[in-house]
């Protein structure tokens, strides 16, 4: 069935469905009480018959006077609705009438009974039974369902004439809706129907100064839009302006070098960043830095003007770049970078009355894949090897220092969380007894493949990857812990970061009173590492000695060795460095430095330990040399026990 | 002696006493005690709780007044429905206030009647008479035989507050106008009135 959309044909559906159903239902029930009522009226009156009779036939019963009973009821069946009537004295018949219509019409007939009692007392003494025609009744209810019939036709042709009556009504409101499919709020529609004095009237009049509004205010939402798309165009270009602009200088940023160097595969540039300008920051101010940046891109500018193919982009901070946008020699892109650096050194800034001058360090690319990875990569190796320029070669094996990096910082964060940072001992011989006379701790990584990993090969990444400290503290408890029971002394090798960290110092003092072992430790300290930080150093091993310790300078000799330095800190063992040992037996040089290290030591009653004994002809001299102990592999080489 | 005497009686009702019907008389007897108990103040009429009905006769009809009482005894038995009963014979001489009765049965009688009407009429007592012509003079009911049996109430001796019947009995008898005049062997019209009946009744069911 298809569905009624109309909503006139909706309303006049709902009103006819419901009223016919209320109609029906009225009716319905009106027909069953109406029936019952009917059917008891005829029974009533049958009932009201007999009752009027049943005295006389009962004072005729009384007084044996049947013969007068029959002419009562001869009378009776007279009345076309009364079919028979019998008269029962007791059980005995004693009198029976039929009309004449009793044979066609006891199909539609019933029965009622009163009983006989006896005149002037509540004695039954017999029973009428009377057959009345139902003929009344069917006749009544024959009107009745035709005038139901009548009044639903009735009622149908009133809703048929009230639904178009209700269509009619609202069909200037499908009008209308046709109307207002097509509406924009720039086109006008002229809805009609405004002179009607009615709700449609209204409505239309409403939506006519409602197409008025709206296209007032669509012409205001247009100008506005159009106001607005106009700044938003200026806003973005601001906005990509600055996005690929470093603000400071003016120059493109590290954005706008990256959307260019994405363009080609390979690229060729330049990365300068200024020296120590975080000293200049500090020292002058960031608002003179800042004029200094400003006052470098514009000298470099200058110096580029010449040059077409090459884009100067401010990286941000203290780096600049330079862009090579079209491929040239090699022999052309180092000229060019090497006058760079000559005329960046000659420039002078001016702040007050000062001169300020600058150095740069420049790190490139030259037609290279990843072009400014591999410059910044150029530009820290020149940094940390001191050199002002340096061009990216992939012999410099970057990336697999990289590599190794990374793979080292996990092993040592696995062996940490897996225990497998360990100590070796290494055992230091009494020249004159041939007898252990201490023990050196030496780190020691054992990887997930159980390879036993030398500290050369992760202690300097531990320092990068803030672990440092962690192995430290590792050792001292683990040393510690093992020579607590043991009759040995046994040393510890500390750098510099170690004494400068408070928490190490800390944790030194607690573990060595912990385990009772104040008077085996001794602590090897870096000839080198002590001289640069002296007055820290100094104040360690005061503390140290207080406790009872000991302390080695270790690699004695292998710096500018300063006795002047190793008296005021009061050291117990001179270790003499490995480089000195390795070649006593036959360099003569070698042979004078020792002779005069022991020398010294023995007039300080210092002890000195050769370490690097690797053969017999080392130890031999060793022994000449009256060095006390010796350590090294000929001897003994470190173990996980002792 | 007895059998003298009742000889005597009925040599003297032979040679005086009234011709009677016998059909009539035993009709009477049947249906007139029985109308005694149509009465629904019945109750006020009972002495010592017995139904009292007397038998007033000329003595030349004592033996026809005792066949009456012979008859009501076989009939009822000794008693009327619930109500036991008494049957007095008394001679129309002896009739006087002092007479117990319920109910009177006057048999034929010469003279004297209206006194014996006017002491039922005071002591609310139901009159029957043998003697439709009886009526005139103050009785109330009496009994014809005609082509069916019909009974006679003189509806202006019925007015007094004692005596109060059921309503289908005034429905059935026939009234006897105060001013008719009645013959014996008069023929009445007995045919049931229809008209009447039937006009009451489907103005009563409208």
């Amino acid at each position: 069935m298809k569905q009624i959309k109309s909503l006139s044909s909706k309303i006049v559906f709902l009103i006819t469905g419901v009223t016919l159903a209320s109609v029906l239902i009225i009716f319905n029930v009106f027909e069953r009480i109406n029936k019952e009522a009917f059917y008891n009226i005829e029974t009533q009156k049958a009932k009201l018959v007999l009752n009027t009779i049943e005295p006389l036939i009962a004072l005729n019963i009384y007084l044996n006077l049947n013969d007068r009973i029959d002419p009562i009821i001869k009378q009776l069946v007279i009345n076309p609705d009364i079919l028979a009537i019998k008269v029962l004295q007791g059980d005995k018949l004693i009198n029976e009438r039929k009309s004449k219509e009793f044979k066609s019409s006891i199909d539609n007939s019933f029965i009622v009974e009163s009983s006989i009692f006896q005149p002037n007392s509540k004695k039954e003494i017999g029973r009428l039974v009377l057959t009345y025609s139902s003929k009344n009744y069917i006749e009544l209810i024959d009107k009745y369902t035709k005038l139901l019939v009548q009044v639903l036709v009735m009622f149908g042709i009133f809703f048929l004439l009230f639904s178009l009556y209700v269509k009619k009504l609202l069909s200037p409101l499908r009008k209308i809706a046709k109307l207002l499919k097509g509406y924009a709020p720039d086109k006008n529609i002229n809805i009609p129907f405004e002179n009607q004095n009615n709700e449609i009237g209204f409505i239309s009049s409403a939506l006519n100064n409602m197409q008025q509004s709206i296209m007032q205010y669509s012409e205001q939402q247009q100008n506005i839009n159009h106001y607005l798309e106009e700044k938003v165009d200026e806003k973005t270009l601001e906005l990509r302006k600055q996005l690929y602009t470093n603000t400071l200088t003016g120059l493109p940023n590290r954005r706008s070098l990256l959307r260019d160097i994405s363009i080609f595969s390979e690229n060729s540039l330049v990365i300068i960043n200024v020296d120590d300008f975080k000293e200049i920051n500090d020292f002058y101010g960031q608002v003179v830095g800042d004029k200094i940046l400003i006052e470098l891109a514009k000298k470099l500018k200058n110096m580029l003007s010449q040059e077409k193919n090459i884009t100067l982009i401010h990286l941000g901070g203290d780096e600049f770049a330079l862009y090579f946008t079209q491929e040239s020699l090699l022999k052309n892109f180092l000229e060019i970078t090497k006058s760079l650096i000559a005329d960046v050194e000659k420039i002078i800034f001016f702040h007050e009355e000062n001169e300020l001058t600058i150095r740069v360090t420049l790190g490139s690319a030259f037609r290279m894949q990843k072009a400014l990875e591999k410059a910044d990569i150029a530009l820290k190796f020149a940094k940390k090897e001191g050199k002002s320029f340096l061009l990216y070669d992939e012999k410099l094996n970057v990336e697999q220092q990289y590599k190794n990096n990374m793979e080292y910082t996990k092993k040592l964060n696995w062996a940490i969380e897996n225990n497998k940072i360990c100590a070796f001992y290494q055992p230091i011989f009494d020249n004159k007894t041939n007898k252990v006379a201490s023990y050196e701790c030496l780190i020691r990584l054992i990887d997930s493949d159980n390879n036993i990993i030398a500290p050369n090969k992760f202690l300097t990444i531990a320092k990068k990857s803030k672990l440092y400290s962690k192995l430290t503290k590792i050792m001292i408890q683990k040393s510690c812990q093992q020579f607590e029971h043991l009759d040995y002394d046994f040393s510890i090798n500390l750098s510099v970061e170690d004494i400068l960290d408070k928490g190490i110092v800390e944790y030194i003092s607690y573990n060595i009173k912990k385990y009772d072992v104040s008077k085996k430790i001794v602590f090897e300290l870096l000839e080198t590492e002590g001289i640069e930080n002296f007055e820290e150093v100094s104040s360690f091993i005061y503390k140290m000695k207080s406790l009872g310790c000991r302390i080695a300078i270790d690699d004695f000799g292998s710096g500018y060795s300063n006795f002047e330095y190793l008296l005021q800190l009061n050291v117990d063992y001179i270790k003499i460095d490995g480089s000195l040992i390795k070649n006593l037996a036959y360099d003569r040089n070698a042979q004078i430095v020792v002779e005069t290290i022991v020398s010294f030591a023995k007039k300080l009653n210092i002890i000195v330990i050769a370490e690097y004994v690797h053969n017999e002809g080392v130890y031999q001299k060793v022994k000449e040399f009256d060095i006390d102990r010796s350590q090294g592999f000929f001897l003994a080489k470190p173990q996980d026990t002792i | 002696m007895k059998k003298i005497l009742f000889l005597y009686l009925a040599l003297v009702s032979i040679a005086f006493g009234y011709n009677y019907d016998d059909l009539v008389l035993k009709a009477q007897a049947s249906i007139f005690p029985k109308i005694i108990l149509l009465d629904k103040k019945i109750e006020n009429k009972l002495i010592d709780g017995k139904i009292v009905y007397t038998i007033i006769y000329d003595k030349t009809d004592y033996l026809t007044a005792l066949s009456i009482e012979k008859f009501i005894n076989k009939n009822f038995q000794g008693h009327l429905d619930t109500y036991n009963y008494k049957i007095n014979l008394v001679d129309f001489a002896n009739f006087s206030e002092k007479t117990d009765a319920s109910a009177i049965y006057v048999l034929n009688l010469k003279k004297h009647i209206e006194k014996i009407a006017t002491i039922a009429r005071r002591k609310g007592i139901i009159s029957f008479s043998y003697d439709i012509n009886n009526l005139k003079k103050g009785l109330m009911f009496s009994l014809v035989l005609e082509k069916s049996t019909v009974i006679y109430l003189k509806k202006e001796n019925l007015y007094t507050k004692k005596i109060d019947f059921v309503e289908a009995l005034l429905q059935m008898v026939r009234f006897v106008d105060q001013d008719y005049a009645f013959k014996e062997n008069t023929k009445y019209d007995d045919r049931f009135d229809s008209k009447n009946f039937y006009a009451r009744l489907t103005s009563s069911i409208i």
